[in-house]
């Protein structure tokens, strides 16, 4: 394992959400087209996503997308400003406690659903 | 620090020095033996206050006389012993023992990555060097010498300042996460390179070089990690400089 910095997380974080996302996106037109081979089959699909995996998941993947969005924006702030890339360290601890706060937020709203299911 | 007795003029001036006891882990690897690279542990005793160059340097003449590493002036200025000590990029002769292990401690040892590794610590430089001659490093100006120096203002030449300091030692590049899985990305040091002659106001290539930065392989790899800014033994603000020549080849503008 390398030793980087603040900077070499930020990367790896931001590379793997940005794939968790990308997952998601295409189970998710996946699923909502797959109605086109009848209504048994959505059911049968959306059933699945009733297991726990899928909904503790739903909560990663609320943070996940809050992440990759505003890194993003840190990553903008870096390309375009002299002064972002002597505040990036900073701004990713501001990131991940936002993050943090999604993901806090998400698990709280999504409560019932993560015990009682749907 | 306590001592039981006054140095004298007749004890050897070393023994009122403390030692430290080292282990010393180090990555080695023997082409014509092994098939995949290992550690070997070699203890030593060492002053805190030496270099880790010192260190593998008394392992190779005193313990181990196979182990391979370059080394050339020692003083941190030819760039020869980049390695990968304590999990970070740096150069052997400028890291001090104290610095990476307490007395008791272990310095590990390993070849800098994404290179081809030829034996223990010593890895194949061509496909750096590859990089660095793409980005065209050297001065082009077709117009005609004036009589006495090509002037530079004293802000022209500080635009340059950082990245003129680069000694190719690899350090940054090899720390690269996108280096270690796309070998064809130039690198910040080859970037580096590029910078200093983008913003050479003497220079007359800016253009080509800009159009070289905006391949593929080129500045647009950098996915700001800011290994290579840590790892600099040089002290040069790399990730900064990679961002200028970003924006010179999105504004077209140097």
């Amino acid at each position: 394992m390398y030793r980087g910095r603040e900077g070499q997380w930020a990367f790896l974080l931001h590379r793997l959400s940005g794939l968790a996302i990308l997952a998601y996106l295409l189970l998710h037109v996946f699923s909502i087209g797959s109605f086109i081979f009848g209504e048994r089959f959505y059911m049968a699909i959306h059933e699945t996503y009733d297991l726990w995996p899928f909904r503790i998941g739903l909560v990663f993947v609320t943070a996940g997308v809050v992440y990759h969005a505003f890194n993003g924006l840190r990553i903008i702030v870096m390309d375009f400003t002299g002064f972002g890339v002597a505040y990036q360290r900073q701004m990713w601890y501001g990131v991940l406690l936002i993050s943090v706060a999604a993901f806090l937020y998400a698990a709280w709203t999504l409560y019932p659903r993560l015990v009682g299911g749907y | 620090m306590t001592q039981t007795h006054a140095p004298t003029s007749a004890a050897p001036v070393s023994a009122s020095v403390p030692m430290i006891q080292l282990k010393v882990k180090v990555l080695r690897f023997d082409p014509e033996k092994d098939k995949k690279a290992h550690w070997t542990t070699y203890d030593v005793e060492a002053q805190a206050s030496d270099r880790v160059l010192d260190v593998i340097n008394h392992i190779k003449w005193y313990m181990e006389p196979s182990l391979t590493f370059r080394r050339s002036c020692m003083h941190g200025i030819c760039g020869s012993d980049a390695m990968l000590i304590n999990g970070r990029n740096r150069l052997a002769c400028k890291t001090l023992v104290r610095d990476v292990a307490k007395s008791g401690g272990t310095i590990t040892v390993e070849p800098i990555r994404g290179l081809k590794v030829e034996k223990d610590l010593l890895v194949d430089m061509e496909p750096f060097f590859d990089s660095y001659k793409a980005i065209m490093p050297y001065f082009i100006n077709e117009s005609p010498a004036p009589a006495a120096e090509r002037i530079q203002s004293e802000e022209e030449a500080e635009r340059m300042a950082h990245s003129s300091n680069c000694i190719l030692c690899a350090c940054c590049t090899t720390s690269c996460p996108i280096f270690w899985v796309n070998g064809s990305y130039l690198g910040p040091a080859a970037i580096v390179q590029a910078h200093r002659f983008i913003f050479d106001t003497r220079d007359e290539a800016t253009q080509q070089r800009l159009g070289i930065m905006n391949q593929n392989t080129g500045v647009w790899r950098c996915r700001t990690a800011y290994n290579c800014t840590e790892a600099c033994p040089r002290d040069i603000p790399i990730t900064q400089l990679i961002e200028e020549v970003k924006r010179a080849v999105m504004y077209g503008q140097a």
